[in-house]
C-alpha cells in the first residue's frame, strides 16, 4: 500500500473511530450544564492524546514490541499484575458502556428495550471479532463512523458564538454546582486520554509490520488524525450548549442527548443520532474487545493476531469471547449504560498514572527507543495532563459520589 | 548478563518463531564446590503466581488439577537450548514439546475449534506448525 493511501486511511480512522459513547455522553453533560465552560477539558485531553498515541505507535516502529509487552518484560510480573487488574476492570466497564451504547441506538431506532439487545448485540461483535481481521476492524468500523461528521453539521446549524467558545478553550472557574463541575471535567480527560486506545494503536502497528520509516506517517496520523478527533467532541459539546442550557436540561439518559440532533436537522436528526452512535459504539467495542485480548495475550506471552484463525491463537480468541459474553451480562438486567459509561470515564481518570507511568518511562528507555527517545515537549505535556487528571479524579470522584 | 533485567520476564520464541510465552521464572543450581549457575527457564503455572503469593501458587495448582491439561509438574525449559537473549530469549526447541503450550493446545482443541468458523480444519492442532 503506498504511504500516501496509508495516511489517508489513517487519519480516516482516528477521525471516524474518535467518538464513542464516553465521548459523547460526557461533552452533552458538560455542554448541558456549563455551556462553552468545560471546552478545554477536551482540548487537554485531546493534546495529551495527540502525544499519547504518536509514542505507542513510535515505541513499535523502533522496538518492535507494543506496549504491554515492553511494560510486562520491562517491570516485571508483579507489577504488570497490578496493571492488568487496574486497566481490565476499566476497560470492561468501558465495553460495557460501548454495547450498551449500541443497545441505546437501536432501542431509538426500533423502540425495542436495549436489554433485549444485549445478547444479540454482544454476539454480532464477537462475531465480527471471530471472523473478521485487523484491518476490517480498524477501517470498516472506522469508515462507518466518520457518520459523526453529522455532530458538526448539527453544531454549526445551531448557530455557535464563536467568541464565547473560544473564551472556553481557556480553563476558568465554575459560578456554580463546582463538584459537578470538576467531575465532568474529570469524566471528558478519561474519556479523550483513553489507555485502551493505546494498546489497540500500538497492537495495530505490530500488526501492520511497521518499521521506523512509519515514525513520519505515525506523527500526522497521530497529530491531525487525533485533533480532528477532538474537534467532534467539541461539536457535541457546542451544540448541547446550545440546545440543551438555555432550555436548563441535564443529560442524563440517551435518548435526551439525541434531541441535540433535531433541532439543528429536524427531518433527520433522530435517525442521524442513532446511527452515528450505533457506528461510533460498534467501532469502539471492537476496539476494546481486541485491546482486552491484546493485552492479556502479550502480557503472557500467548501467541495474539486478529489476522490469525481463532484456532492458531485460541487463548487469544477465548479471551475476547469471554469478555464478550460477560459484558452482556449487566445489560440483560438492564444496567444504565449511560451510568456505567460516567463511572468508566471518571474511573479511567484515576487510573491514568497505572497506565501512563510506566508507558512513560518506557518511552525514554535508550533500550527500546535507542535514538528515537522522547523529547522534554512530550515527557512535559503528557505528565502535567496525567497529573491535573488524577488530582481532579481524586478529588471530584468521592465528592461526586458520597458529598452532599 | 542482568538475569533480572535481561532475561526475567522476556518473551520466549521458538525455533519456529513462535511466542510459547515468558520468562515466568529461573531455576538455579547452587552446589557445594560449583558457581552456583542457571539450569532452567521456568514457564507458566506456579512459577508465575509464586512471585505475587505462594497462596496464588497453591490456587493455580489445584485449578489446573480440575481443569486443563493435565500436567502437575512445573515447565521446565534447559538453560542450554537458549540461542540468544535479546529483546526476546530466543530457543532452539519446539514449542509443543516444551509443554509451555499445553493450555494453548487444549483451549484449542476443547473449545475453539467446537466453535464453526475457527479455521482448525486447516490448520493441525492449534499449535504452529
Amino acid at each position: 500500500m503506498s504511504k500516501v493511501l496509508q495516511v489517508t486511511l489513517g487519519l480516516i480512522t482516528s477521525i471516524g473511530g474518535f467518538l464513542e459513547i464516553g465521548s459523547v455522553i460526557t461533552a452533552a453533560q458538560a455542554g448541558a450544564a456549563f455551556g462553552y465552560k468545560l471546552l478545554w477539558a477536551i482540548l487537554l485531553g485531546t493534546l495529551c492524546l495527540v502525544f499519547l498515541v504518536e509514542m505507542s505507535g513510535r515505541l513499535a516502529a523502533v522496538s518492535k514490541h507494543t506496549i504491554v509487552e515492553a511494560t510486562r518484560a520491562r517491570f516485571g510480573f508483579p507489577f504488570f499484575f497490578i496493571v492488568t487488574i487496574g486497566m481490565g476492570i476499566v476497560a470492561f466497564l468501558v465495553l460495557i458502556a460501548e454495547l450498551g451504547g449500541i443497545g441505546l441506538s437501536l432501542q431509538i431506532l426500533t423502540g425495542i428495550g436495549f436489554s433485549w439487545w444485549a445478547v444479540a448485540v454482544s454476539i454480532v461483535v464477537w462475531l465480527l471479532m471471530w471472523r473478521g481481521t485487523f484491518s476490517l476492524i480498524e477501517n470498516g468500523a472506522s469508515l462507518l463512523g466518520l457518520v459523526t461528521i453529522s455532530f458538526v453539521v448539527a453544531a454549526i446549524k445551531l448557530h455557535p458564538d464563536w467568541g464565547s467558545a473560544a473564551h472556553g478553550l481557556i480553563p476558568s472557574l465554575p459560578g456554580h454546582d463546582k463538584t459537578k463541575y470538576w467531575f465532568v471535567a474529570v469524566s471528558i480527560l478519561g474519556a479523550s486520554i483513553s489507555p485502551y486506545l493505546m494498546y489497540f494503536y500500538s497492537s495495530g502497528a505490530v500488526e501492520d509490520g511497521w518499521d521506523e520509516t512509519y515514525i513520519p506517517i505515525n506523527r500526522i496520523i497521530a497529530g491531525i488524525g487525533m485533533t480532528f478527533g477532538g474537534f467532534l467532541s467539541m461539536a457535541v459539546l457546542v451544540g448541547a450548549a446550545l440546545f440543551f442550557q438555555p432550555k436548563g436540561i441535564q443529560v442524563d439518559k440517551f435518548s435526551q442527548a439525541a434531541l441535540l440532533m433535531t433541532t439543528a436537522l429536524p427531518k433527520w436528526g433522530f435517525f442521524l443520532f442513532a446511527l452515528s452512535m450505533l457506528f461510533a459504539c460498534l467501532g469502539a467495542a471492537l476496539e476494546i474487545s481486541l485491546a482486552i485480548a491484546y493485552f492479556f495475550a502479550q502480557g503472557f506471552g500467548w501467541n495474539w493476531s486478529e489476522d490469525m484463525n481463532p484456532s492458531r491463537d485460541a487463548r487469544f480468541a477465548f479471551t475476547y469471547t469471554i469478555i464478550i459474553l460477560l459484558a452482556a451480562v449487566p445489560l440483560l438486567f438492564g444496567i444504565d449504560p449511560v451510568k456505567v459509561t460516567v463511572i468508566s470515564m471518571a474511573l479511567t481518570s484515576a487510573t491514568l498514572p497505572l497506565a501512563i507511568v510506566p508507558f512513560l518511562l518506557l518511552m525514554n528507555d535508550p533500550d527500546y527507543l535507542r535514538d528515537q527517545r522522547n523529547g522534554w515537549l512530550s515527557n512535559t505535556v503528557v505528565s502535567i495532563v496525567i497529573l491535573i487528571s488524577f488530582v481532579l479524579a481524586i478529588i471530584s470522584i468521592p465528592l461526586e459520589f458520597f458529598g452532599s | 548478563m542482568k538475569v533480572i533485567a535481561d532475561v526475567l520476564d522476556k518473551e520466549l520464541i521458538d525455533r519456529n518463531g513462535e511466542p510459547i510465552g515468558r520468562v515466568d521464572g529461573l531455576v538455579m543450581h547452587v552446589g557445594e564446590r560449583t558457581q552456583p549457575r542457571i539450569t532452567h527457564i521456568a514457564v507458566g503455572g506456579p512459577a508465575l503466581w509464586e512471585r505475587l503469593h505462594p497462596a496464588f501458587a497453591r490456587l493455580s495448582r489445584r485449578l489446573a488439577r480440575m481443569w486443563g491439561p493435565k500436567r502437575t509438574e512445573q515447565v521446565r525449559i534447559p538453560w542450554s537450548r537458549v540461542k540468544t537473549a535479546g529483546r526476546d530469549i530466543k530457543l532452539d526447541v519446539e514449542g509443543k514439546e516444551t509443554g509451555a503450550i499445553d493450555w494453548e493446545i487444549w483451549i484449542s482443541r476443547k473449545i475453539i475449534k467446537r466453535i464453526p468458523g475457527s479455521g482448525g480444519d486447516e490448520e493441525g492442532d492449534g499449535s504452529q506448525s
